[in-house]
């Protein structure tokens, strides 16, 4: 049987500007209804790819696919079952919060059926969408910037740093709607620094660092290829540096020792633990945020 | 579809503009027919104007002051920079913030995100300008009308004005339309207007000094407002020499700013 057709596929995605390597050789692949998180420092590439990959940019080289269509300039209809979030959300601030979503609905050629539901869920009242854009907070631009890009059910939709400026409760209410969006079927592609966040919404992610892919898979593939932090406490004193060569030595004491130590490491440390007066051993698996700066020293 | 839609948005975003712009225009077209000189008063008038310095005669128009007449007069106001600038604010303002301006404020990135042609984004602001273009040298040509129901001057009836207004319109769309190839390629929308006013009045200040200064008078023909002579109009009625050089800069700006726009990164 043929794999499914990709909600987006990348190949070989390349993004110079001059001498500057915005993004170099990314390869790709999101299948549909996955929520896919997209990680790296400011200036990584995470917005060039997800410009790319809307057809905002032009290529430097490689290609992509978004929903089986090749991305090119312009107004493919593709567009019409893509929703976007950029992640500096600008609206014409003389317009009523009303007519912008209004005016974005008619561009998107899509009925706005989640609108309601939508608003609702992220408190913005009819009151408030009478309101030119130009009196709402950051916070209340945000919401309706999720709002413009979720509300005619898109296919599959790219948020770029889609909590910022949300206060707690608003961004409870966010990770209900990309729940919601994900038991309908819509792919999301998020793009976010806040890895608690990526880590509770996403099934995969991708690191990008300095413009080059340094990870992509499960989030708990990437968990389980970093380093398991290993503290062991003795009843007698021992020479910590004899645990050198099963990885690196955080911190050491006569009765204790700190190790990082990769996973398939494990069993002959234990071992070798085992023979000494071991007094406790604690094995911890590396937070997202663990394996994100270890991805990124 | 789409471009219906944008200029709907180009509507509620300048609507307020174009009104003022529209009203101003035409009140100051009726004023001139309030200022004419009578027939008894053009002999005092012709002498005056006679005392001006050569520049500033030039500037209103030789014809006017060889020949003082309420005709020449009426054509003047379509020669004076007020209703200049008021058709040109318009030309570089919808032009510079229809592109330009969206892509230096993001939100470019909302429209061009949706299944929106750019050749489409194009078009919407070129129709925007023509359209408000329209109104504002309908509005002055309806001033003259109106002035002309309530002063009666004799020989001059507010149709042999049309044609002035015609060139006017195809004068301001020309510029408009290389306002807009100015804006296709600009990020910011302050620098748009800056390039598309410069250009505009780089253009007029060109066409003055070459017609005050012999030395530089061959540059004249690159100027825009070498072709948009409206006493001479009057005179001698639409040079289609001069239609044809406006039309083919209208057409130049405007493919080159679909090119150019079709390819630039957003």
């Amino acid at each position: 049987m043929p794999p499914a057709e990709a909600a987006l596929a990348a190949d070989g995605l390349t993004k110079r500007y001059g001498a500057v390597r915005a993004l170099e050789e990314l390869s790709l692949r999101v299948e549909q209804g996955e929520v896919f998180g997209f990680l790296g420092p400011n200036g990584a590439g995470k917005t060039t790819t997800i410009r790319l990959l809307l057809g905002l940019l032009a290529p430097s080289g490689g290609r992509a696919t978004v929903l089986g269509q090749p991305v090119t300039l312009g107004g493919a209809a593709w567009r019409s079952a893509v929703g976007y979030l950029p992640g500096e959300v600008a609206f014409w601030p003389q317009l009523s919060g009303e007519r912008t979503l209004d005016f974005l609905a008619r561009l998107s050629r899509r009925e706005p059926a989640d609108r309601p539901r939508l608003l609702d869920r992220l408190g913005l009242d009819a009151a408030t969408l009478r309101r030119p854009v130009r009196t709402y907070s950051d916070g209340m631009r945000q919401k309706l910037g999720i709002v413009q890009a979720l509300q005619c059910s898109p296919r599959l939709a790219f948020l770029d740093e889609p909590t910022k400026g949300l206060d707690p409760l608003v961004q409870q209410a966010f990770y209900e709607i990309v729940a919601d969006a994900r038991r309908r079927g819509t792919t999301v592609f998020v793009s976010s620094h806040v890895l608690t966040e990526v880590q509770r919404l996403c099934d995969r992610v991708a690191m990008l660092r300095a413009g080059r892919l340094v990870f992509a898979g499960d989030v708990a593939d990437l968990r389980r290829s970093e380093r398991r932090r290993v503290t062991a406490s003795f009843s007698a004193d021992v020479d910590a540096h004899a645990f050198a060569h099963f990885g690196e030595l955080v911190a050491s004491a006569p009765r204790e020792i700190v190790l990082l130590v990769p996973q398939e490491e494990l069993p002959a440390l234990v071992a070798r633990l085992g023979m000494l007066p071991l007094a406790d051993l604690v094995v911890e698996a590396p937070s997202l945020e663990e394996a994100f700066l270890e991805r990124y020293r | 579809m789409s471009i219906g839609t944008l200029i709907a948005h180009l509507w509620r975003r300048h609507r307020g503009a174009l009104l003022l712009l529209v009203a101003g225009n035409a009140v100051f077209h009726w004023a001139i027919t309030r200022v004419v000189p009578a027939a008894s008063e053009s002999g005092l008038v012709h002498d005056l104007l006679a005392m001006l310095p050569a520049p500033v005669r030039v500037l209103i128009g030789e014809d006017l002051v060889a020949n003082l007449s309420a005709r020449g007069f009426l054509a003047f106001g379509w020669v004076h920079p007020f209703p200049l600038l008021l058709l040109g604010v318009w030309a570089v303002r919808v032009s510079a913030g229809s592109l330009a301006a969206e892509v230096g404020r993001g939100t470019m990135d909302l429209i061009a995100s949706r299944p929106v042609a750019r050749s489409a984004q194009v078009a919407a602001a070129a129709l925007a300008v023509v359209a408000g273009l329209t109104l504002i040298a309908s509005a002055g040509w309806g001033g003259t009308a109106l002035g002309l129901q309530t002063r009666v001057l004799e020989g001059v009836r507010a149709r042999d004005l049309l044609p002035v207004a015609g060139m006017a319109l195809l004068l301001f769309t020309s510029a408009g339309s290389v306002a807009l190839f100015v804006s296709a390629v600009c990020r910011e929308g302050g620098t748009a207007v800056s390039w598309g006013a410069g250009l505009l009045a780089g253009s007029y200040v060109l066409d003055y000094l070459a017609r005050v200064w012999s030395a530089i008078a061959f540059l004249r023909p690159l100027s825009l407002f070498r072709y948009y002579e409206p006493q001479r109009i009057l005179r001698e009625g639409i040079a289609s020499q001069d239609v044809a050089v406006l039309a083919c800069v209208g057409a130049m700006g405007l493919v080159l700013a679909f090119a150019a726009f079709a390819r630039r990164d957003l």
